[in-house]
This record gives structure tokens, C-alpha cells and sequence, in this order.
């Protein structure tokens, strides 16, 4: 175990890895990454794999925008062996009350103001994506051809594998146990395996975030709260699109290897870390989703599991160093899409970090605009 | 060689019943499973792996393995070592991951 380091990274999921490697690339020496247990066994492993731009947030857009192109050339940028099974079907995102259409309007319009060539759909339209979609009951849909799917262990593997090449240091099955704050300032973190004096930590741990915010004693605006999702038999390959909607709560889309992941929150989760699986959600996710798309009457359902979604009260991530204790940077409260944000998250945490200018401006997404009450809310979640 | 004793299944056998293997015509009995009429027709080639297409017989025998997925009345992923057999069914050799549209 190492002893020191010039920056300590709290999580090995995509963000924490797409971190190390931009620190590593901008020829910071000592970056190390330390997991309590594998690479992407937290929400990055455990999310619907799928990258969208279609949001109603600038932010969200600019930053989606950024990642997906970057996701584009990732596997040749990470000189990456493996398959990052990256493929560009699309979102149908398909609305069902009026209230959700005109929302639409509105994001289509922020959409294509940010470059984002997103379409609003007539239900006609949206069956010569998905042939088979069920309009009943539906009003209108979006669609973008560039949104799709990113398998998350390859993608965070690739990461790993580039951050490493370039000398950073991954430890995992390593445990955070505590941070040693002095007069204000970091200066290491205490783990089940040793010592490491730092005074750069990055707190880079999805849904566990706030008991790392608890031991440099912040509160952070954050909670977390279980999202369960489900995986059926491969098939032939018959759904191109992630089809996906807010209003009757469901995402699902058909994975490269042929299987349908899907999944839906639940408004009456409590706050916790459980992760645990119900029934409940295998009844109401198949009965929505056979509705909704009917020939998956005839797939059969294979597993399920569940994971944290890491929640801001503006549903988009708080990035940046904090006010009370220098040296401790935030990367938390992706609300259900960190994954599809890391390109984003790994280089402007890097540059803040380093003391550049961000490639993308980061000052509204810094912790301090929940103290201001300045939000601006993010109505596109599932 | 007939299946007749199985650790979880029961095999009563009724009265003989035809039906079809890729469009031919075999005997089996009401009573047993597909798996065991295709057996004992002397089908041992149930289903192929899906990278490299080499042949895959009956392995578990108890519906676990996925080794014996076969397309049964059109329906794809039939896993025939636990399903009955039934008079008339139309079995056949499935090609790729099934198609369920």
C-alpha cells in the first residue's frame, strides 16, 4: 500500500476512474483510486448501461453532449483491447400526459439550442422507430439517433486499464475508513489497509458519498435511495432504441448481447443504502413494460438487482471543491446518471482539481448553489 | 435408450403420441418430456453455442443449463428437458437466440 499520494480518489466506479486517468494524462504523478470492493461494483455495474443527451437541464445537455462524443472515440482514446459494446440506437422518449408533451416542446427547444439534434415525434412517427410500440394512451414521443448504450464494466475497465498505463494506482477491496482533516485542510485518509497522506481527496463514491462527506464533517445535499431493474433472456436482435418514459416511469432497452434491461423507480423508497430485490417491482416493471412494448410478453424474465441512485435536490451533480475543507473535491449526486456523464465528470474534476479553466463551466454545479437557492431543476428523471 | 427415471421430474408413461422434429414425423409417449422422446428418436444435437455454433445435447436435464433450448409451436427457448411432450407438437432445431416478434 502506498504511503503518500498527490490525490487520493474515493471510488472506483466510472467517475473515480474516468478522474484518475484525465489527472494521470495531465502528468499528475501519485493519483490513486481506492475501491472497498471491485471496479463498478456499485451504481456504475448495477445501472441500464444507457448514455442519452435528451435532458432539460443546460448542464445535463452540455455535459451529456461532451460525454457522448467522447464515448464515440473512447475505446481507440483508451487504446482499449475489449468491447465497449457502444452502439447508438437512440431514446424514444414517449410522453403520456399533456403536461409531459409540452415539457417536451420546451426540451427539444433547449436541445437543439445546445447542438443536439433531437426530434419531436407524432405517435405515427415514433412507430416507424419502434414498429411494435403500443400508442394507446400516449400523446407524442422524442427521438435522437445519437443517444444508445455503453456496456459500464467494459467502459470503466477501459478507463482503469489507460489511468493505470499512465502510472496511477488502483486499489481495490480497500476500504476508506476515515479522512484526516487538519486545521481546515486535507492531509490523508485512513483505510483498512493502511494510511495514505494526501491533501487532494476526491470524494468519488456514487451512492455512498455522504458517509464520506461525514468524515471531513459535512452534511452534503444528497441522498441515496434504491432503483431496481431487471434483465430477460437474450433474443434476436428486434428493438434498436432505448424506449423511455418519465410519466409511466419505465426505461428499456435491448442490450447488444440480446437481452432487455429495464428497470423503474419507486416513489415510495425509503432513503437508505439498501440494495436489496423485491417482487413488487418484478409485477409492476412487466406489466408496464408489456403494455408498452407487447412482444415482450414473449421473452422470459431472467435475474434482477437493484442500485443507489445518488440524489441532489436539482437532480443534476454537485462538482467541485467545497468551502470548509480545502483539498476535498465533490464528484456525488449524479441522480441515476453518472455513468453516461464520466467523459464530462473525469476532465472538468481534473482541470478544477489542477487549477485550469474547465472545458465545460462547472460554477453551476458547484455545492454553494443549494446554500444560494439559485436551482434549476432537472425534470427529465426516471 | 428411453429416459425413465428422473431426480425431479415424474415420467408415467401414457399412450403413444406423434410429433415433429424439424418437420418430420417421431413417436413418443404422453407422459414424457420432449428431451426423453428426442432422446430415445435418437437426437442428441439439441441446440448450438452461440458464438462458435458447435452442437450442445442435453446436459442438466432439469431446466437450468439452457443447453437444451429448442423453438417448440414457434415459441423460441423452449428449455424441452422439462416441458411435457404433447401430440402434434411441431419441435424444431432454433437458429441464433429465438425471434420473438
Amino acid at each position: 500500500m502506498v504511503k503518500t499520494a498527490d490525490v487520493v480518489i474515493i471510488g472506483g466506479g466510472i467517475s473515480g476512474v474516468a478522474i484518475a486517468y484525465n489527472l494521470a494524462k495531465k502528468g499528475i504523478k501519485d493519483v490513486v483510486v481506492i475501491e472497498k470492493n471491485y471496479l463498478a461494483s456499485g451504481a456504475t455495474g448495477r445501472c441500464g448501461a444507457g448514455i442519452r443527451q435528451q435532458w432539460g437541464t443546460e448542464m445535463n445537455c452540455r455535459m451529456s453532449k461532451y460525454s457522448c462524443e467522447a464515448f464515440e472515440t473512447l475505446k481507440e482514446d483508451l487504446d482499449y483491447d475489449g468491447d465497449i459494446e457502444f452502439k447508438q440506437g437512440g431514446y424514444l422518449i414517449i410522453s403520456s400526459t399533456e403536461k409531459e408533451h409540452e415539457q417536451f416542446k420546451k426540451n427539444i427547444a433547449l436541445q437543439n439550442s445546445l447542438g443536439i439534434q433531437s426530434k419531436l415525434l407524432t405517435l405515427d412517427e415514433a412507430k416507424e422507430v419502434v414498429p411494435f410500440l403500443n400508442t394507446d394512451g400516449l400523446i407524442s414521443a422524442t427521438f435522437h439517433q445519437k443517444d444508445g448504450h455503453l456496456n459500464p464494466f467494459h467502459t470503466t475497465q477501459a478507463y482503469a486499464e489507460a489511468a493505470k498505463r499512465l502510472g496511477a494506482q488502483i486499489h481495490t477491496f480497500t476500504e476508506v475508513t476515515d479522512i484526516i482533516v487538519e486545521n481546515g485542510k486535507i492531509k490523508g485518509v485512513k483505510t483498512n489497509r493502511g494510511d495514505i497522506a494526501t491533501n487532494v481527496v476526491v470524494n468519488a463514491a456514487g451512492g455512498y458519498s455522504q458517509l464520506i462527506g461525514n468524515m471531513v464533517g459535512l452534511e452534503l445535499p444528497v441522498f441515496s435511495e434504491r432503483h431496481q431493474i431487471l434483465v430477460t433472456e437474450a433474443v434476436e436482435p428486434i428493438l434498436d432504441p432505448m424506449v423511455m418514459s418519465f410519466s409511466l416511469n419505465l426505461y428499456c432497452q435491448q442490450v447488444p448481447h440480446g437481452g432487455f434491461i429495464m428497470g423503474r423507480g419507486d416513489e415510495g423508497e425509503p432513503r437508505d443504502l439498501r440494495i436489496t430485490s423485491g417482487w413488487h417491482f418484478v409485477e409492476e416493471m412487466t406489466k408496464t413494460i408489456t403494455r408498452v412494448l407487447p412482444p415482450l410478453k414473449n421473452v422470459r424474465f431472467l435475474r434482477q438487482w437493484a442500485g443507489l441512485y445518488n440524489i441532489t435536490p436539482d437532480r443534476q451533480p454537485i462538482y467541485g471543491p467545497v468551502d470548509e475543507v480545502e483539498g476535498f473535491y465533490l464528484a456525488i449526486g449524479f441522480s441515476g446518471h453518472g455513468f453516461m456523464l464520466a467523459p464530462a465528470t473525469g476532465i472538468v474534476i481534473a482541470e478544477s482539481i489542477i487549477g485550469e479553466k474547465t472545458t465545460l463551466p462547472i460554477d453551476m454545479l458547484h455545492i454553494n448553489r443549494f446554500k444560494e437557492g439559485n436551482l434549476i431543476f432537472e425534470p427529465s428523471v426516471v | 435408450m428411453r429416459i425413465e427415471e428422473h431426480p425431479i421430474l415424474n415420467f408415467k408413461r401414457g399412450k403413444k403420441i406423434r410429433f415433429f422434429f424439424n418437420d418430420q414425423e417421431v413417436e413418443g409417449f404422453e407422459g414424457e418430456t420432449i428431451a426423453a422422446a428426442l432422446h430415445a428418436a435418437g437426437v442428441k444435437s439439441l441446440s448450438h453455442s452461440i458464438e462458435n455454433h458447435r452442437p450442445r445435447g442435453l446436459f442438466c436435464a432439469i431446466g437450468n443449463c439452457s443447453s437444451c433450448l429448442m423453438e417448440v409451436n414457434e415459441e423460441p427457448n423452449v428449455r424441452i428437458c422439462v416441458e411435457e411432450l404433447k401430440d402434434g407438437m411441431k419441435v424444431k432445431t432454433q437458429k441464433g437466440k429465438g425471434d420473438i416478434l
